[in-house]
This record gives structure tokens, C-alpha cells and sequence, in this order.
């Protein structure tokens, strides 16, 4: 290899970690995590073996017998040989000796009640915990103990006499753990959900109306302000290109001081006798006008950018010849501009899909979703399941199938638009060189 | 030459156990640690979930002073969350990251996903629940804190979520001052419902004493509160016989059908749901509002920012009235409690449980019950002059706390009451209409709980 290429990799190199880093390992987990039922509950690093009230009832309805069930949650401490030989060596041969003398052969059903047991003996323990940790030594049953393998669960129920068919076995275990497993049931349970439907409906909405709302005043903007004078031009630019720099809470904060029902829009329109309220969430349709402004002003801007370059690259001569012909303004916007600035509108509509698609930090800011889930979109809808919900119950597995629809979503429209871009072409050599 | 190196070896090996013993010794007699605390939901006024842990740690060194052993604990206290959601998502990221904090004040429903994850430890493991402060602890309160018969934290407070009526509206609408007083006997024996609710709220829209909208004025956020609606027509949230959580859709659709009437009456406004807060507590503590319903907490906010000085002369306080037959009149109490996560050093977890056993002294507890108008979780704080003698936390206590029930702990429960809230929004805000929305719930039930839910 040339030391060029090296050098070009190196130039390469901080790219290449940048799509690993952010985009490869990201959508990997994605996939990993949406074919398994992660949640708050199972955990994520994985999971233990633990028979409770719970788990017990899991494994009744799982079809495992009545009498096995029963015999798996009954609680039983037991003051026997064992039991006093291990306190010995681990508390002293005279506390041994006083449980040995005083309690052998006695059944206790709860820990509780063998620690009160213990506390009237004189040569207990002298701590609360050691005087725990000795009524566990002789504890003969597996409720509520939480066994790191499934190896350890057996053992610990077959040491405590209770008998079990290798069916029974591994129903037991495979019911009671309590960590996460993979299952692509996640995507059936998404068609099964009538909201997320609904959500499917906002999404669609939210991408088409935003779009045509960006490129609709990015178009104008650019217009209008190649026809200004230069100096007032950039700076309507400038001042269009604000929402863009304003950090995004700050701009969404500006929108709901305007909305309030105590805010700008209120207090204006009470003078003329309108009741206060809150404009932002009205209505459903009230909602969705403010989220495509809010959005809409954001993108513009950008828009207005690119459509304004690729304006005043349109030969200046084409705009003097079509004046020397009487064109009006709409004439040579309809007839001249519009068309070369087919492929900048183009990418626009391609890219801000994409972002409009992934993109939801507006409104949870401004709306979170409501009213009643009117303006909830797909990615909104995937952060709430996986990482932000009142309940605090966090579906990391069903969020991240989301998330994954949305990657899939992706991928399907940027082939599609290489296909209509049809990039080689975009990208051809020159040929004044060849 | 053997010999030089022979000595050298056991003057160096003596050296070593020497430093060695030095420092174990000195690791038995001066024990550094810092203890994290994060509380969610805690405002101003609830500082003393954190203090009390400084507190306890104070009294905890003072113990270990007197059996010869120096302790040094540093309390490291955190509540600025953003809302609940904030908060656990938190707890949850860090706990899996292996960075926990130690002591967390949290809602008792996150007990049972958090101890299936395995985040938080058995309290009853570390602390014996026979001796002082817990064994004075309301046993009811004991067992919200409990998962599976194991005792997992450690009641934090308690409270319960009345409905509450401006008395000069009320007067307005032609009730006595008697009648006023009767109001909650006649709410708990059922006399008085949420249809009169509607009624009088919808009177007092008509006589112009409230603006519309603000007939009836609830919650602007999910909460507990809401399932007390479910239960005012007739709902359960949980089977007792199977521990499976329960959807009434009868009492589902006569509990949303309730608050899209009061949308059309113009008693509540359709967009309620999203008010902002700080407005929400300014209006009902103004009597902006002819009925509404919170928390007991509110007390504090209503007499302390909001500057109402009788609250007693101008707010009657019930049960939240039934909705119908089926139903009765009750509040949800929804205690927070103390819970340790797992920690990679046992001696830390131990420590944690003694300064959440002693942050549980009646004495300390009041501090926090009556700063913040919550209520005791101690029999012996009625005994406490700081305590007895505040009005709201005795009235409050013997009107409402012994109605209140709790929400089940059940890893599914969060995802239910999720689904419940979010079926009420459709249908208040005309999304759908009660039915379509409960047959939605029904779908997402389910699909999501599976055999973890009895439809009914």
C-alpha cells in the first residue's frame, strides 16, 4: 500500500469511527434488543432464578402441578443437625450449643419468627445481620432466594427433598427466571396495538404536512429574498435563520409563552372578547398547527440556505433576456427559477424526510405526544416505551422494535431516492478534463 | 550470603505484614464512605427525605463512636429531577451501569420491577423489623412496601388524595354552612356522588361563580389519582384470588364516560390534561375552581406559596364521591418509600438500611410529615406535640387514610395504569369516544399483559 492511501485512510479514519460509533453499534443493540422482551423488570445484563409468590403463580398457569407448586413455596426453617454444625463454626460453639439444647428438632415457617427465637438466647449473635445470617443456615426451603444459575436452583431444591421430572425441571426454570429472552414477538404485539396504528397515521401526517411547510417557506424566503436588495436580504436571512441557532427549548418555550392560556395569544385576543385558552393544546388540529410551525420555521431556514445558492447560480442572463421579453415575476419564478432548483427541492424533501422521520425533540417539548396522543409520532412513541413513561416501567425491548421499523423506514426511502436522484449520474466526472 | 539473604527475606516478609496489619487495623477503627441518596418527586417542601438521611447518619456515627469503631459517612442528597419519568429513568440507567445510588425515594410500585431486575435488596435482610422505630410502623403501610411477603423498603410517608370543594361556591349554589359540614359523611356513605359533582359544577358554570371549564378542575398530569375513578364505578385493580391486575371494562367506560360528560357540560375543559402546574395550584388555591381534586401534600402548597391563610374556611375536603351503584366513595393512598439497590460491598448496603431504619424515628419522620402536609407512617407520631397539634394532619388522617387503598405492586401495574391514562386522554379529549377508547385499552392490554390481566 502507498503511503497516499495510508493518508487517506487516516483522513478517513475519524468518519469511518463517527458511523461505527454512532450509527453501526446503535442500529446492532437496536436489532439485538428488539427480538428480546427487555424490560425494567427482566433487566438488561441479565437475569436470576428466583421462586416467590410471583414466580409461583407464573408457574401454575404455565400448567406445572398443584402439589409441586405447593411444595416449592412453602417457607420452612428447621433446627437440625446440619444446621447447628454449620452455626458452630460460623458463630461459636456456645451459641451452637444453646440453639442445639434448647431448640433442636423445632419448625419455624417464617425467618422472623426463628430471629425472635434467637434473641432470647444468651450467646446469640450480637448483630442484627449475623443474627439473620444464622437463621439462614437453617433455612430448608428455596422461596425467595435468588440463585445466580439454574444449576444452583436444582441443587438447592433437590438438597431440600423436594423431588423433581425432568419436565417439571425444566419447566421451573424456564418459567421462573427473571431475566429477558428473545422473542420476536414484539412486532405482532406492534400490529395488535390499536394506538400504535393511530401513531402510524400521525407519523405519515407529521412528515407530509412539515415537509411542505419547510419547503413551502424555504421557497419563498429564497424568492423573495433574491429579489430584495442585498443588504436587506441577508438580513431577513439572518433573521429567518434564528429559530435554527435558538437552543431548542428556548424556542419552544418563545411558542408556548405565545399559546398559554395566560399568554400572548390569550391576552390579545380577550380584548376582543375570545375566553382564554390554551391554543397549543385545543384541539387535536390546533396541536398540529403549532407542531408544523414550530418544525416548519426550524426547517425553512435551512431550505431557504440551499434554494437561495442554487438561485444565484441561474445565469444572470437567462432573468435579463427573459425581462427583454416582458416576462412578469411569476413568469420567470414559474418558467425559469422553479425548474432549475428541481434538484435542490428534491434533496430537501429527501433529507428532511429522513430527519423528519427520526426527529421528535419539538414536540416532546412542545406537546409531549397530546392532546390524548394527537400528535404522538413513531419515534416520540419508541423514547416513551423505552426510556420515558410516568409508570417508570421501561420497555426496552418493545421501544427498540420500534426504533428498529424506524431504521428499516430509512434504509427503504434513501434507496429509493438514491434510485430517483440516480446518483452515479449526480456524480459523473467532468469532462472537461478528460 | 544465604544467611544476609535468608534475613533480608524475613525482615522484608516481617515489614510487609507489619504495614499489612497496620492498615487493616486502621480500616477496622476509621471507615470513610459516602452514601447517595436521590429522591424523585420532592420539592422544597420535601427536603426532609434527604435531611433525614444527614440526620440519621449524625446519629449513626454517634453509635459506632460509643462501641470504639470511627465512622465517617458523607450523605451525597439528589432531587433535581425533571418529573417521575426523569427520575427513573435515572435510577434504572444508573442501577444497570453498576452505579447506583444507595438509598432511593421512590414510588411503592417500582418495588416489584426493580426487585425482579434485582436493582434493589431485600430490607428486611439487613434491619430487624421487631425492634424501634419499624416496629411502630402502620402495618398497612408495612405491607405496601412489601413484594412476595419479603419486605422491601421502608414507608417514607404516606398520604391519600381527597376531592375538594371551594366553600364559598358551594355556598353560592345554595348549600348551608351545615350542609357544607356534612359534606363528607354524605360522600362516604355514597349520598353524594360524582353526579352531583357534575350537577352542582355544571350549576356553578351557569350562575357565572366560576368561569367555563373550571366546574370541575382535576389533575393536569397521570397519576395515582385516576385510578380512583376507576374505583369510584365499580373498578378493582387487582383479582385478590389470582394476584392478576383487573380490567372492568364496565366500570373502565362509566369512569371515562364520567369525565367526557363533565367536557360537555363545560365543567372541565377538553385540553385540560397539560396545564401547566404552577398555573393549576394559583387557581385552585384562589377559588378559581368550584371542585377539584389533589393530593393531601397540597395543603402545603395551597397555605405556603399560594398564600392561602384559611384553608380550613375556605376548602372542604372529601373522599373522591362514588361514581355510581357499582362503585364506592375512596382514595389511593400512595406511600413513597426507602429502598437500597444492590451494591458490590455488602457493609455499604448496611449501613444504607441503618440510616433508613433510624430516618424512620417517628421524632424525624414528623419533621418531614408536617413541612410537607404528609401524613405519619409511625403510631407513636400522634404523640408528638409537632405532630397532634397540626390540624390538617389529624383531619386529614381520620377522614381519609381509613378508606385509602393502595395500588398493587405487580410488574405489570405500571403498564396498566400507562394504558388507563392514556385511554382517558382519547376519550376526554374527543379522540375517540369512551367505548372505542376502553375496546383500545382492551387490544393493548392484552397484547402487553397478556396472562397478567383478567378482562372482564
Amino acid at each position: 500500500m502507498r503511503r497516499a492511501h495510508l493518508l487517506g485512510l487516516g483522513f478517513l479514519s475519524p468518519a469511518l469511527a463517527i458511523i461505527l460509533m454512532l450509527f453501526l453499534i446503535p442500529v446492532l443493540l437496536t436489532v439485538m434488543f428488539s427480538f428480546t422482551n427487555m424490560s425494567t423488570a427482566t433487566g438488561i445484563s441479565g437475569g436470576a432464578y428466583e421462586i416467590n409468590a410471583a414466580s409461583l403463580r407464573k408457574l401454575a398457569d404455565a400448567g406445572a402441578q398443584e402439589s409441586f407448586v405447593e411444595t416449592l413455596g412453602k417457607e420452612s426453617f428447621v433446627v437440625d443437625d446440619a444446621g447447628i454444625t454449620a452455626a458452630a463454626a460460623a458463630y461459636g460453639e456456645q451459641f451452637a450449643n444453646e440453639v442445639g439444647s434448647q431448640m433442636l428438632g423445632e419448625r419455624f415457617s417464617s425467618r422472623r419468627d426463628l430471629e425472635r427465637a434467637f434473641r432470647k438466647l444468651k450467646s446469640r449473635p450480637r448483630s442484627t445481620r449475623d443474627i439473620k445470617k444464622a437463621a439462614d443456615l437453617f433455612k430448608r426451603s428455596v422461596l425467595n432466594i435468588r440463585f445466580e444459575t439454574a444449576g444452583g436452583l436444582v441443587d438447592a431444591v433437590t438438597d431440600n427433598g423436594i423431588e423433581m421430572t425432568p419436565d417439571q425441571q425444566e419447566l421451573l426454570t424456564k418459567t421462573i427466571y427473571t431475566g429477558w429472552t428473545w422473542t420476536s414477538d414484539n412486532f405482532a404485539l406492534m400490529a395488535q396495538i390499536p394506538y400504535v396504528w393511530r401513531v402510524a397515521g400521525n407519523t405519515v401526517l407529521y412528515v407530509v404536512l412539515t415537509l411542505a411547510a419547510s419547503v413551502g417557506m424555504g421557497l419563498f424566503l429564497a424568492i423573495t429574498t433574491f429579489y430584495l436588495p442585498s443588504s436587506a436580504a441577508s438580513s431577513f436571512r439572518a433573521i429567518w435563520f434564528l429559530p435554527r441557532i435558538l437552543p431548542n427549548v428556548i424556542f419552544v418555550l418563545m411558542w408556548k409563552w405565545l399559546a398559554w392560556d395566560t399568554g400572548f395569544l390569550s391576552s390579545l385576543l380577550a380584548n376582543f372578547g375570545v375566553p382564554p385558552r390554551n391554543w397549543m393544546l385545543d384541539t387535536g388540529v390546533n396541536a398540529w398547527v403549532f407542531i408544523v410551525l414550530i418544525n416548519g420555521i426550524v426547517g425553512a431556514s435551512l431550505g431557504m440556505i440551499l434554494f437561495g445558492s442554487a438561485i444565484k447560480s441561474i445565469p444572470q442572463s437567462m432573468l435579463h433576456a427573459s425581462e427583454v421579453d416582458g416576462a412578469s415575476r411569476w413568469q420567470q419564478i414559474r418558467y425559469i427559477i422553479l425548474p432549475q432548483l428541481r434538484w435542490p427541492i428534491m434533496f430537501i424533501c429527501a433529507y428532511s424526510t429522513l430527519s423528519l422521520l427520526t426527529s421528535f425533540e419539538y414536540i416532546l417539548l412542545s406537546t409531549d405526544g397530546g392532546p390524548g396522543g394527537a400528535t404522538e409520532v413513531w419515534s416520540l412513541m419508541a423514547f416513551h416505551t423505552a426510556l420515558d413513561n410516568y409508570a417508570g416501567n421501561l420497555q426496552y425491548g418493545l421501544g427498540a422494535a420500534m426504533a428498529l421499523m424506524l431504521v428499516i423506514v430509512g434504509i427503504l426511502a434513501s434507496l429509493v431516492y438514491l434510485r430517483i436522484f440516480n446518483f452515479n449520474d449526480l456524480v459523473a466526472k467532468p469532462r472537461i478534463e478528460q | 550470603m544465604t544467611t544476609l539473604v535468608s534475613k533480608l527475606r524475613q525482615s522484608t516478609a516481617a515489614a510487609v505484614l507489619a504495614v499489612t496489619a497496620a492498615s487493616f487495623a486502621g480500616d477496622a477503627f476509621a471507615k470513610d464512605l459516602t452514601i447517595t441518596v436521590w429522591a424523585g418527586g420532592t420539592n422544597d417542601s420535601d427536603v426532609y427525605r434527604l435531611d433525614a438521611i444527614e440526620m440519621a447518619a449524625d446519629m449513626l456515627e454517634r453509635e459506632y463512636e460509643i462501641l470504639g469503631e470511627e465512622l465517617n459517612i458523607t450523605v451525597e442528597k439528589k432531587r433535581d429531577f425533571a418529573d417521575w419519568a426523569a427520575f427513573k429513568q435515572a435510577v434504572t440507567l444508573a442501577a444497570e451501569a453498576g452505579d447506583a445510588p444507595n438509598i432511593v425515594v421512590t414510588s411503592h410500585l417500582d418495588i416489584a420491577p426493580w426487585s425482579q431486575a434485582g436493582l434493589i435488596v431485600p430490607v428486611e435482610d439487613y434491619v430487624d423489623m421487631d425492634a424501634w422505630p419499624l416496629n411502630n410502623l402502620y402495618d398497612n403501610l408495612v405491607e405496601i412496601t412489601s413484594y412476595n411477603d419479603v419486605v422491601y423498603g421502608l414507608p417514607q410517608d404516606a398520604e391519600s388524595r381527597p376531592f375538594f370543594f371551594w366553600k364559598d361556591t358551594m355556598k353560592q349554589l345554595g348549600y348551608s354552612d351545615a350542609e357544607i359540614e356534612a359534606l363528607p359523611a354524605k360522600v362516604e356513605s355514597g349520598e353524594y356522588t360524582l353526579a352531583n359533582v357534575l350537577e352542582d359544577a355544571k350549576k356553578a358554570v351557569e350562575m357565572e361563580l366560576v368561569e367555563e371549564g373550571y366546574g370541575f378542575y382535576p389533575r393536569v398530569s397521570n397519576g395515582p389519582d385516576y385510578a380512583q375513578f376507576y374505583q369510584s364505578f365499580g373498578g378493582e385493580l387487582l383479582d385478590k384470588d389470582t394476584g392478576k391486575l383487573l380490567l372492568d371494562k364496565q366500570a373502565m367506560t362509566d369512569f371515562y364516560q364520567f369525565f367526557v360528560d363533565a367536557v360537555e357540560a363545560k365543567v372541565t375543559r377538553k385540553n385540560h390534561i397539560g396545564t401547566e402546574w404552577d398555573q393549576w395550584y394559583a387557581e385552585v388555591a384562589s377559588g378559581k375552581a368550584a371542585t377539584w381534586h389533589g393530593g393531601t401534600w397540597h395543603y402545603a402548597r395551597y397555605t405556603g406559596k399560594e398564600g392561602l391563610d384559611d384553608f380550613f374556611g375556605n376548602i372542604q375536603f372529601t373522599l373522591i364521591p362514588a361514581g355510581n351503584e357499582n362503585g364506592r366513595a375512596n382514595t389511593i393512598t400512595h406511600p413513597l418509600a426507602y429502598l437500597l439497590t444492590a451494591q458490590d460491598d455488602e457493609d455499604d448496603v448496611e449501613i444504607a438500611a441503618q440510616l433508613i431504619k433510624i430516618a424512620s424515628e417517628p421524632r424525624i419522620n414528623t419533621l418531614h410529615a408536617i413541612k410537607s402536609a404528609h401524613l405519619g407512617i409511625a403510631r407513636e407520631q400522634s404523640n408528638i406535640e409537632l405532630y397532634a397539634n397540626d390540624r390538617w394532619a389529624a383531619e386529614a388522617t381520620e377522614r381519609l387514610l381509613g378508606q385509602a387503598n393502595a395500588q398493587p405492586n405487580h410488574t405489570g401495574y405500571g403498564q396498566f395504569s400507562q394504558i388507563m391514562f392514556k385511554g382517558l386522554e382519547t376519550a376526554w379529549t374527543g379522540t375517540r369516544t369512551p367505548a372505542e377508547a376502553v375496546a383500545e385499552v382492551e387490544a393493548e392490554m392484552k397484547a402487553t399483559l397478556g396472562d397478567e390481566v383478567i378482562i372482564r
